[in-house]
């Protein structure tokens, strides 16, 4: 039967089978690469989107759990312009190899979300993604950068 | 039809050629940037002219760089980036040879063209007596590859030479056309100004005509007093896509009517695959095809995700000649026998090959002569590791019309010509090699199995593109892995309390062997001194200061596919070689950072790096202490890639069990940091990967099965372990040095002599664990 459920603010239909995860529906079904296969056990976090404003796994998440809900991916952040979080990695530099990215952006756009001014150690216990670059320092800058740019009023 | 004479362009292009322009003329004939090879290539490079967008009105100067009318400045990189920022830092050669308007200059991926070549690659990694004779040979084959922390050092000579001799046809045009001496003119972000008639515009509008005019034959290079953007750090030209998403990677290509691969190896890490058993005795329908390799086994359809879950229907049976069992607890004692000296008997490895490759004065006989009481021996060793890039190895291949297209993430795209040109039976002007971003390389990357995949599978979808991609699973348990490798220490104390004679004898695979053996078994026949086997430790800078000093290696082939991983044998002769100084010097009861200094008196240059690390550390204050635990600090020191890197680390530990790092604060001497935040982040980032293989990196066999699968037990350092970071740079005014890899070799014995001065404990096997 037909998934119904809303991807970056439109309707969508998806005609898989209920067990496939949602992030091969985004990506082969949807057809949007934002969103990274790394792990296929959602240790690492490349796969990160938004369920109903949750930062969400989806390698392991069957798309039968995603019906009725609101889906949001790295390219639905980007359509309305960026946000703070990404505004804060380009100006910190973050990204090396990039393939990690979306996912530490959408894990700590959901935490500031919900959070605008965590501790150190609130961050260090929300994201649990991983880099292989290494791209850590410059992610804790960003994520400062991030709060303060979020408190002088970015999105 | 027009003559040559009324044609204005060719007009232009007479009155520049007949006036001699080039001889004397206000341009200056000067030093050559690098001298005469520069200048060989660049006239070579007129004979590869980058492809041009027509629509776009480009006009190529030569392969490296095309300039648009509105002055857009398009910049071919023959190097991969995956991660380093090559796009970038390559594109401010050009830039800052050209002074272009760095807003306007756009890096793009190089076609593959011999003349793209690394030279510097081929010649660092050939032992001494054949580097002369391996720079010929690469210009030959002109292999255009990322790796060895190459990328800038090669590109420093031909990329600005090619800038500047495209700089100065334009101002030889703008000159030309405003008659007015070119020396008159100068340009700034991309603007061509004559002060004194105060004429002045974008380089853009004279593009199609410089183009046209032969290459100067000399040209005069900047000066580094003039440099605007070498020196500073713009922003990278890739980060915005990779912020946003849009960045495309291999595992991102999209073609009409693609398919897709999962793949499935053997069990063993060396076999053949024997037969292929569908559980429900045929394969499920989705699956549109099956392709048998040597020892892998994919099926394609239309879903990746549904070929992964047929794969879990089918099981492998593998066997054949080729398969050698082998255990890690067996490799640790055949290599304790082969470091004891043993020859016979080391079944299933075979004789190994023994070779000094440094000695001075007599290491042995020194040491076997010395007091017992004023001797110390010490055995180190390390596992395999895999390199675990986060974009899992994939591969798109589309066989169509004599026509072959391969879009991968890739770290040798020449070598992927010549495999898409054999597998296809095609000629490798029909091949078109795509490369995308790398989610990751660190040496992974040149491995060439999942290329031969997609080809195999290419032929078999009657023309459609397929895509391969493995799942993490395939790609922990069959990547071309760092050795293990292991070694004996002993060192000898001389009257003086100093040090008098150091012996160091290493065990392991030659990587370069292996390497080019999975490439291609027919080329590795022979058995040249691999240098990557003993590089920083034959080479160690103390041996200047040891009046007896020998290095030995005891070379094993294993049945274990083996590869190139971020700083190759100095990930772990650093290791071995900067621990061992360590415990000498708490013999000697001396402080290990003065004790390194003093080895260091006649090597300067490493000294003061030391220094700068000590001292940005502040080595002398003690760390704030901890609740329930102890604190160290540890210091170590590594020349790799032509760069000088010294770290100190800072460690916590907990419970007299947990390693927690505190603080890594690295000193490095690149010759000079082009881009110094560039630099920084490098440095960041192949600590993290030296860190994450010191604390949790562990590849072993089991009969010759790898026990790990997945990040659960082939774990990374995530945000909340990773340290604080500090770095300082030493511009030394040295020739360049590499930075893509020359964090990570002292990091690993920093840490352990941290965890030493810490708990007392000596840690000689990695990954370190305290019980």
């Amino acid at each position: 039967m037909p998934v119904s459920l809303t991807l970056n603010g439109a309707p969508l239909s998806l005609n898989v089978p209920d067990e496939k995860p949602l992030l091969w529906a985004i990506r082969e079904d949807a057809n949007l690469t934002g969103t990274k296969f790394g792990c296929g056990i959602a240790m690492c976090g490349a796969c990160t989107v938004h369920v109903n404003g949750e930062a969400t796994r989806t390698c392991v998440l069957p798309c039968s759990a995603v019906a009725g809900k609101e889906v949001t991916t790295i390219e639905g952040i980007t359509a309305k312009g960026l946000n703070a979080v990404q505004q804060a990695w380009i100006e910190m530099q973050v990204p090396q190899c990039g393939y990690c990215q979306s996912g530490f952006i959408m894990a700590v756009t959901a935490l500031l979300d919900k959070n605008p001014n965590p501790s150190d150690a609130e961050v260090e216990s929300a994201i649990t993604n991983l880099c292989r670059c290494g791209t850590y320092p410059a992610m804790r800058k960003a994520i400062k950068r991030a709060v303060e740019l979020k408190k002088g009023g970015a999105k | 039809m027009k003559t040559p004479s009324t044609n204005p362009k060719s007009s232009l292009r007479r009155r520049i050629l007949i006036g001699s322009a080039w001889v004397g003329g206000g341009l200056a004939v000067a030093a050559s940037i690098g001298g005469t090879l520069a200048w060989r290539r660049v006239a070579n490079a007129q004979k590869y002219m980058l492809p041009v967008d027509n629509a776009k009105g480009e006009s190529a100067f030569n392969a490296w760089l095309k300039i648009a009318p509105d002055s857009t400045v398009t910049v071919a990189v023959p190097r991969q980036d995956m991660g380093q920022g090559i796009y970038t830092m390559l594109a401010m050669l050009v830039a800052e040879e050209l002074d272009a308007d760095w807003s306007k200059v756009k890096p793009e991926q190089a076609p593959v063209n011999p003349i793209y070549g690394n030279l510097t690659m081929l010649v660092d990694g050939a032992p001494p007596a054949m580097k002369s004779m391996m720079g010929v040979i690469s210009k030959v084959l002109g292999v255009q590859a990322t790796g060895g922390s190459t990328s800038t050092r090669d590109a420093w000579v031909p990329m600005r030479a090619a800038a500047a001799s495209a700089r100065a046809m334009l101002l030889m045009v703008a000159a030309t056309k405003w008659s007015v001496p070119v020396g008159e003119l100068t340009i700034a972000k991309s603007i061509i100004t004559h002060a004194k008639s105060g004429k002045s515009a974008p380089f853009g509008e004279f593009a199609k005509e410089a183009a046209m005019l032969p290459v100067p034959p000399v040209i005069t290079p900047k000066p580094q007093s003039e440099w605007k953007l070498l020196g500073t750090s713009p922003k990278r030209t890739d980060v915005p896509d990779k912020s946003t998403g849009k960045a495309q990677f291999g595992i991102d290509v999209r073609l009409d009517g693609m398919l897709y691969a999962a793949v499935k190896h053997i069990d063993l890490v060396q076999g053949e695959l024997q037969a292929v058993r569908w559980k429900k005795g045929a394969a499920p329908k989705n699956v549109m095809h099956e392709v048998r390799g040597p020892d892998w086994f994919a099926v394609i359809g239309k879903s990746y995700w549904e070929m992964q879950q047929a794969l879990q229907d089918v099981e492998l049976v593998a066997g054949g000649a080729n398969a050698v069992m082998l255990s890690s607890p067996q490799l640790s004692n055949l290599y304790e026998r082969i470091l004891n000296g043993e020859d016979e008997g080391l079944k299933p490895l075979a004789k190994p090959l023994r070779r000094t490759f440094e000695s001075k004065g007599n290491a042995l006989r020194t040491i076997a002569a010395t007091d017992l009481k004023q001797r110390i021996e010490a055995s180190y060793s390390v596992p395999f590791l895999a390199h675990a890039t986060m974009e899992p190895m994939n591969c798109t291949a589309q066989i169509a019309g004599g026509k072959v297209d391969v879009w991968v993430g890739n770290q040798a795209p020449t070598i992927v010509s010549w495999l898409a040109a054999s597998a296809a039976g095609v000629s490798s002007d029909d091949v078109k090699v795509h490369t995308p971003y790398l989610g990751g390389g660190f040496g992974r990357r040149a491995d060439m199995e999942v290329v031969r995949q997609a080809l195999a599978c290419a032929k078999v979808t009657g023309g459609k593109p397929v895509q391969v991609i493995w799942s993490r699973e395939e790609d922990v348990k069959h990547d071309a892995y760092r050795p293990a490798v292991a070694c004996k220490m002993s060192a000898a104390f001389d009257e003086a309390g100093g040090l008098g004679a150091w012996y160091h004898r290493i065990a392991g695979p030659s990587v370069t062997k292996a390497y080019v053996k999975r490439l291609n078994p027919m080329l590795a026949g022979d058995d040249p001194p691999d240098k990557t086997n003993c590089e920083g430790a034959a080479d160690a800078p103390y041996r200047l200061a040891i009046a007896n000093f020998q290095c030995d290696h005891a070379q094993v082939d294993l049945p274990v596919p083996m590869g190139y991983w971020r700083s190759v044998g100095h990930s772990f002769n650093a290791f071995f070689v900067e621990s061992f100084v360590d415990e000498i010097a708490h013999a000697l009861k001396k402080d290990p950072y003065l004790f390194r200094l003093e080895l260091l008196k006649d090597v300067p240059r490493f000294a003061k790096v030391l220094d700068a690390a000590a001292s940005a550390a502040k080595w002398n204050t003690p760390l704030a202490p901890i609740a329930g635990g102890k604190v160290g600090r540890g210091i170590a020191i590594a020349e790799s890639f032509k760069s000088i890197v010294a770290q100190v680390v800072d460690v916590e530990v907990i419970g007299g069990k947990q390693i927690k790092l505190r603080r890594v604060v690295s000193a490095v001497d690149c010759g000079f940091a082009l881009d110094p935040e560039n630099v920084k982040a490098q440095i960041a980032s192949a600590a993290i990967y030296g860190l994450t293989a010191a604390l949790k990196g562990k590849i072993t066999l089991k009969e010759s099965q790898v026990e790990q699968s997945n990040f659960n037990d082939y774990g990374l350092l995530s945000l909340a372990e990773a340290p604080e970071f500090g770095t300082v740079i030493v511009n030394s005014g040295e020739a360049l040095g590499g930075i893509g890899e020359v964090g990570l070799p002292p990091v690993i014995p920093a840490l352990a002599n941290a965890i030493f001065s810490a708990s007392g404990k000596r840690l000689r096997e990695m990954p370190f664990v305290l019980v």
